[in-house]
């Protein structure tokens, strides 16, 4: 049998069926706390957020229309809930959240580099990144949202966000040669 | 195909999107251009790379937290549906005792006109004299509803409704011992900085009590967070806690302490002394 899809389901959460909620949760908790940790390196705060979006879409699920995707709704949320973090974090200082995640240690030379160490530098580099760009291309490259989804999510045309992965990628790559110490080709 | 166009078609290349079409065409100018050649290649690095990061888990209070959520909003929504039928069912009822005719409808409201004029008087009467005891009555009972509202908003999942228990707490006049352990609770538990910082604050209030000031120099050990070490070494000086010293000393010789921390720590030493 086919599994219910994400809208079916939503739908029944908006028309009374609270409980069938968790399926969405079980189906998508995961890759939104990893949207969240690349956006803000923090793990706590994540799991934070990922509760303020399901909380949401509980709140306004009867708003809920079905004409788009559900992870394009849900992303719209997410985004909201970090929109709105970032606003509270402005009025305090942000003191903390350097505190939370190790910084990455000195880069070492390039022969010693092992997968690992690899993928701190990636984030590293990805942390740098604007954060439209980021967010552009974790919504594509980890979110598993097609352009066409991403241009809807965010209200603009699917040839801008296309542009803006191009630009999004060159300047990564080009973070990210920085760190390892060498130049950018 | 022009450079131009190539870049345009990237996101796509990259994505796999392209259809056969568009792909030969890439692949056509790729074999002329080295330029263009050599940033697709680039790009196709960074992009192959992205995706052997590793996908992160949360930790497992992550999912308890959301059930307990769903949990509490099915059962506020069982609530609500009870108070919609309850409303229904009396306004049903009240309905069909009201007469048909227009006449009859009329004098059965001069009735209840004339019944809720006398007893208003009546009541009037009879009650100036207890209505000063009513009032401090209510006044008490404000408080219990508030103090009810405030621990359930402490116990909530959003950090932003703990926040509002916070500050209905500190509203309070006479916070009870509930409201001080679940405010400590808060202050010791919570997964929020920000609600831990609240609770500090609130808790400052209430200094008088005596379950605060044991509990504010207890905490002091078990906190991490800079900003809160900060605070409540703060609020221990502000309220010249001599209990406090031993603590300071304590976690000054903390190697992990940050340094901010440790200086404000010194400072509070030597005012307390």
């Amino acid at each position: 049998m086919e599994p219910t899809s994400d809208n079916r389901l939503m739908e029944e959460v908006r028309d009374g069926k609270v409980e069938r909620l968790a399926i969405l949760f079980e189906r998508h908790h995961v890759m939104l706390f990893n949207f969240f940790l690349r956006l803000t390196g923090n793990r706590s705060l994540s799991e934070d957020l990922v509760q303020d979006v399901f909380f949401r879409i509980l709140k306004y699920r009867k708003t809920y229309q079905g004409q788009s995707k559900f992870t394009v709704w849900m992303y719209q949320i997410a985004r909201n809930v970090h929109v709105d973090h970032l606003r509270k974090q402005k009025q305090e200082v942000p003191l903390d959240e350097q505190f939370e995640e190790p910084a990455v240690a000195e880069t070492p030379p390039i022969e010693r580099l092992s997968a690992e160490v690899d993928a701190a530098l990636l984030k590293k580099a990805l942390d740098r990144l604007p954060l439209r760009k980021r967010e552009v291309l974790l919504l594509s490259r980890f979110q598993e949202m097609k352009y066409r989804e991403i241009a809807e999510l965010l209200g603009c045309d699917i040839g801008s966000i296309k542009s803006t992965i191009h630009r999004a990628v060159k300047e990564l790559g080009k973070i990210y040669f920085e760190l390892q110490g060498g130049t950018s080709p | 195909m022009k450079c131009e166009q190539t870049r345009e078609k990237s996101a796509d290349y990259l994505a796999g999107e392209l259809d056969e079409k568009s792909l030969a065409e890439v692949r056509a100018h790729l074999a002329d251009c080295p330029a263009c050649r050599e940033e697709l290649e680039g790009l196709s690095a960074i992009w192959t790379k992205l995706g052997v990061l590793p996908k992160e888990q949360p930790s497992a209070s992550l999912r308890s937290r959301f059930y307990e959520m769903l949990e509490a909003y099915k059962e506020g929504m069982e609530k609500e549906r009870a108070r919609l039928d309850l409303g229904r069912n009396l306004s049903r009822w009240l309905g069909r005792l009201m007469p048909r005719k227009p006449a009859y409808q009329i004098a059965l409201s001069l009735v209840l006109i004339a019944a809720g004029l006398g007893s208003g008087y009546l009541l009037s009467v009879r009650s100036r004299s207890a209505a000063r005891t009513e009032v401090a009555g209510l006044k008490g009972e404000v408080d219990d509803m508030r103090r009810i509202v405030a621990v359930s908003l402490l116990k909530q999942a959003s950090p932003s409704e703990r926040l509002m228990g916070v500050s209905w707490s500190a509203q309070l006049d006479r916070p009870g011992d509930e409201i001080i352990a679940a405010l400590l609770d808060t202050l010791n538990q919570d997964p929020n900085v920000n609600v831990r910082l609240a609770a500090v604050d609130a808790l400052y209030l209430f200094y008088n009590h005596p379950e605060v000031k044991d509990g504010l120099v207890r905490s002091l050990s078990g906190q991490t967070s800079p900003l809160v070490q900060l605070s409540l070494i703060d609020l221990l000086v502000e309220i010249r806690e001599r209990r406090a010293v031993e603590a300071l000393e304590r976690l000054i010789q903390d190697h992990d302490l940050n340094p901010k921390v440790k200086k404000r720590a010194e400072m509070g030493l030597t005012q307390l002394s």
